[in-house]
């Protein structure tokens, strides 16, 4: 019998009185590729955590080489060989490429404490020409896009290789969330290749991208195991049922929602640019439209968002909000106008973690809810409850911290914080979708039709071609700062790869 | 925040952490803060058991006043995740203006240097919030500024004789409960009323929890910055007034000695520096705590000049425990 790269028994994490995970058991072969699936909350990212160290278990055995391991903290857990890419990249800004892929591990990289910097960059630059970065390795890693940055974390997790003498384990947590297709393409081939020697646990909500690379593929939901599956003789229809409990088809993605557009336009932006990230931008945005831009990673997209909320001004052209020039210096002023913004990256810059739900919630429109005496606690407490209704947030109560709930849970409650306010016209979406499960994305975008129903307009840059053309009413694409295309969802529907041509 | 970027932070668990402060910031937190001041009384009690005579205790009260003022502004700009050096510096600067003017102007004069008390506490948030400056780094030049300018306006001790009674009542002696202390107390209510009830509060904390969240939400951060400096001037200026109250002149020097004790005050009682978590109520708490332990300092046969290094030591502790460690570069 072989022993096992890593096995896990009956381990569980609680969380207050919810079960992040519940008597999980599962085992890790060596030079296998294991896939971990489960909607939003199913405890991937809380499981891969106990493994890399970072929580405690509250109960359950981790034994790695046949070793079993004792509470121990996060860098034990690299000097075993165990190599973790997180969520959201976990990289200092300020140090070079090379620096942040080998940091604390530096190896022969390091002789006496000094630094052989010829050995370190040629290391790290291996790592990433196999990856396609093309960055040189002594960049400074907060010159990089937040997807070079993703693969940088990837490299990181990879490079435990060669460390611990032994097959390593390398833990991947939705790695290609936040990539291109050809960062995609890039991780694939990458885990592919460590195949022959490492061990990989790969979560991700991409079921397709699970069936390609792993050998075999665990289901979880509500922090249990509820499936083993052998990926050769598995389908994207039959995870999702075992996800779900039930079938859930994917022609929500392929069925376009009813257009609320008006003929009216609330939003029109003319000759908008911003020195080196687009220019000459043009769009009308209708009440009632969900507007879908689509673009690579360094099309201007994001940046025209962040434009369009006041948070990076622009350099030349004009914005009118129902017919009025606007222009907004801060987001407040565009709050302030009935704009809101949902950011690509939650946990920084759309929840405060350790304020309640309902703080969180009221935050951006605390003024609608104050009165003589100054803020309505009572008010403020009916608009939580309502929301949490509407858009079905699974919270123990409206005081929760909103850090504990789940990252699904946690993104409803950033639009609720929109939402909840009485004037909001226009909606900006940055990945708003990032992360979530298909369930949770059907609450959303069924929420957000009915609020479009009532006229309000949306922007959205969805992760994938199917979701943008799935939700919006029309479709711009963008490519080097520049509009290259424009699609109206109800007059000529694109195919996805027109799009894609269009991008790159 | 500013210069780090947020994705640098370490990728604790959030879920954990959240609970952790929540436990620190409830029944708890509370308690052990309460705690060590019953531990306090009772071990000076039994060494000194005139201790907790009225008259000792009506001295404690008296003391501790103007400490209290400091602390009370302190906690406001701590729970933004700054920090305000200059408080004692600004105490200073109002005592000596109001002794100076006081014969002339009588209440006028209280009013004026409240006034710019207050506006150099918001002067200082603007600079602060506009400019990027680090608190500590706007306030340390503040202190440097105020008590210069206290020192080149009066070189020395100024006494107030004529209209005194303008302050006077502050430091009347005709009442069990010093004057002086009620006034800080009842400025340190309202306060915690309004942290309570007005946006300002919510805004303060989400601020000292997380300002690109802030920010991003539409909360007008450097607003919210400069109003809670001048929040911490005018307390320090009421200060001010306190001090000249009790000891019938304003000196350029007068608060040099607070500054540290009513840091701690605000740390001891488990407010956090790195912000967010704390409120006034610990601030009452640490207050008293460094209150009794002065006291303590004396009883225990040391001479007053021991207190700084007491102060110190607790300044250290009470942040090691209090401290929010997900958040780099702690004092904005």
């Amino acid at each position: 019998m072989t022993i096992h790269a890593l096995r896990i028994g009956g381990l569980s994490k609680r969380f207050g009185d919810t079960y992040a995970l519940r008597q999980l058991t599962l085992d890790v072969r060596p030079c296998e590729v294991v896939g971990l699936v489960g909607e939003n909350g199913a405890g991937k990212s809380t499981l891969l955590k106990v493994i890399a160290g970072v929580l405690a278990p509250d109960a359950g055995t981790i034994i790695l080489r046949g070793t079993a391991l004792r509470r121990r903290k996060h860098r034990g857990a690299a000097d075993a060989g165990i190599g973790m890419m997180w969520q959201e990249p976990a990289l200092v800004p300020g140090i070079s490429v090379a620096e942040n892929i080998f940091l604390g591990r530096e190896g022969p990289a390091v002789r006496f404490g000094v630094y052989r910097w010829r050995n370190l960059n040629a290391r790290a630059a291996r790592l990433l020409i196999e990856l396609g970065v093309t960055k040189s390795p002594a960049a400074l890693t907060e010159s990089l896009t937040f997807s070079e940055q993703q693969l940088i974390a990837f490299a990181k997790a990879i490079a435990v290789e060669g460390r611990a003498g032994e097959a390593p384990i390398v833990l991947l947590d939705e790695p290609t969330s936040a990539l291109d297709e050809r960062g995609v393409t890039a991780v694939l081939r990458t885990i592919d290749e460590l195949r022959s020697r490492a061990s990989i646990v790969f979560a991700s909500h991409r079921l397709e991208e699970v069936l390609r690379v792993c050998d075999r593929i665990y289901v979880l939901k509500d922090g249990e195991c509820v499936a083993e599956c052998d990926a050769r003789r598995c389908t994207v229809e039959a995870l999702q049922a075992l996800m779900l409990g039930e079938t859930v088809g994917r022609e929500f993605d392929r069925v376009a929602a009813p257009s609320t557009a008006a003929p009216t336009v609330c939003l029109e932006v003319r000759q908008l640019q911003r020195r080196d990230q687009y220019v000459d931008i043009d769009f009308a945005l209708h009440h009632g439209e969900v507007l879908g831009i689509a673009g690579a990673a360094d099309s201007g997209c994001a940046e025209l968002c962040r434009t369009l909320f006041g948070i990076d001004g622009a350099d030349g052209g004009t914005m009118m909000l129902d017919g009025r020039a606007v222009v907004l210096r801060t987001p407040s002023d565009a709050v302030a106008q009935g704009i809101g913004y949902v950011p690509a990256e939650r946990a920084s810059e759309g929840i405060v973690g350790s304020m309640s739900v309902m703080a969180n919630m009221t935050l951006a429109h605390l003024g609608q809810l104050c009165g003589r005496f100054g803020i309505d606690s009572r008010r403020e407490r009916g608009v939580a409850q309502r929301w949490i209704e509407r858009l079905r947030i699974k919270t123990p109560a409206a005081t929760t911290p909103a850090c504990e709930l789940s990252g699904g849970n946690q993104q409803k409650v950033v639009l609720a914080k929109w939402l909840a306010g009485k004037r909001i016209r226009v909606l900006i979406l940055d990945h708003p979708f990032r992360g979530l499960d298909d369930h949770t994305r059907r609450d959303i975008v069924t929420s957000l039709r009915e609020l479009t129903a009532g006229g309000m307009a949306v922007v959205l840059i969805a992760d994938t071609l199917d979701q943008l053309l799935a939700t919006s009413d029309s479709v711009i694409v963008m490519r080097h700062g520049r509009i290259s295309a424009r699609y109206s969802m109800a007059e000529d529907r694109p195919a996805p790869q027109a799009i894609l041509e269009m991008m790159s | 925040m500013g210069a780090t970027d947020p994705r640098a932070q370490l990728p604790y668990d959030d879920s954990l952490d959240g609970r952790r402060h929540r436990e620190r910031d409830g029944l708890a937190g509370r308690l052990a803060s309460l705690a060590v001041l019953i531990a306090l009384v009772l071990a000076i009690s039994t060494v000194e058991p005139s201790f907790l005579s009225v008259y000792s205790l009506r001295v404690l009260a008296e003391e501790s006043s103007v400490i209290l003022l400091l602390a009370t502004g302190q906690t406001i700009v701590v729970l933004m995740g700054g920090i305000d050096l200059s408080t004692a510096a600004l105490t200073s600067l109002v005592s000596v203006i109001i002794a100076l003017l006081l014969p002339q102007y009588g209440v006028a004069a209280v009013a004026g240097a409240l006034g710019v008390a207050v506006l150099i506490g918001a002067l200082q948030g603007a600079v602060h919030a506009s400019a990027q400056v680090p608190s500590f780094m706007v306030t340390l030049a503040g202190f440097g500024l105020w008590s210069g300018i206290a020192l080149a306006i009066a070189n020395t001790t100024v006494p107030v004789v004529e209209r005194y009674e303008a302050v006077g009542w502050l430091a009347a002696q005709d009442s069990v409960v010093p004057h002086a202390f009620v006034f800080a107390l009842g400025v340190l209510i309202v306060f915690q009323i309004a942290l309570a009830r007005l946006r300002f509060g919510r805004y303060l904390h989400a601020i000292g929890l997380s300002e690109r969240v802030a920010l991003l939400s539409g909360v007008r951060v450097s607003r919210v910055k400069t109003l809670a400096f001048a929040a911490s001037g005018l307390c320090a200026g009421l200060a001010g007034v306190a001090m000249v109250a009790r000891t019938s002149s304003g000196s350029p020097t007068i608060a040099d000695s607070l500054l540290l004790p009513s840091i701690a005050a605000v740390l001891i009682g488990g407010t956090a520096i790195t912000g967010g978590h704390g409120s006034l109520a610990r601030t009452l708490l640490g207050v008293g705590i460094i209150a009794v332990m002065r006291v303590g300092v004396a009883v225990a046969g040391f001479p007053p000049a021991y207190e700084p290094i007491v102060y110190g030591i607790v300044v250290v502790i009470a942040v090691a425990v209090t401290v929010d460690r997900r958040v780099s570069g702690s004092v904005k």
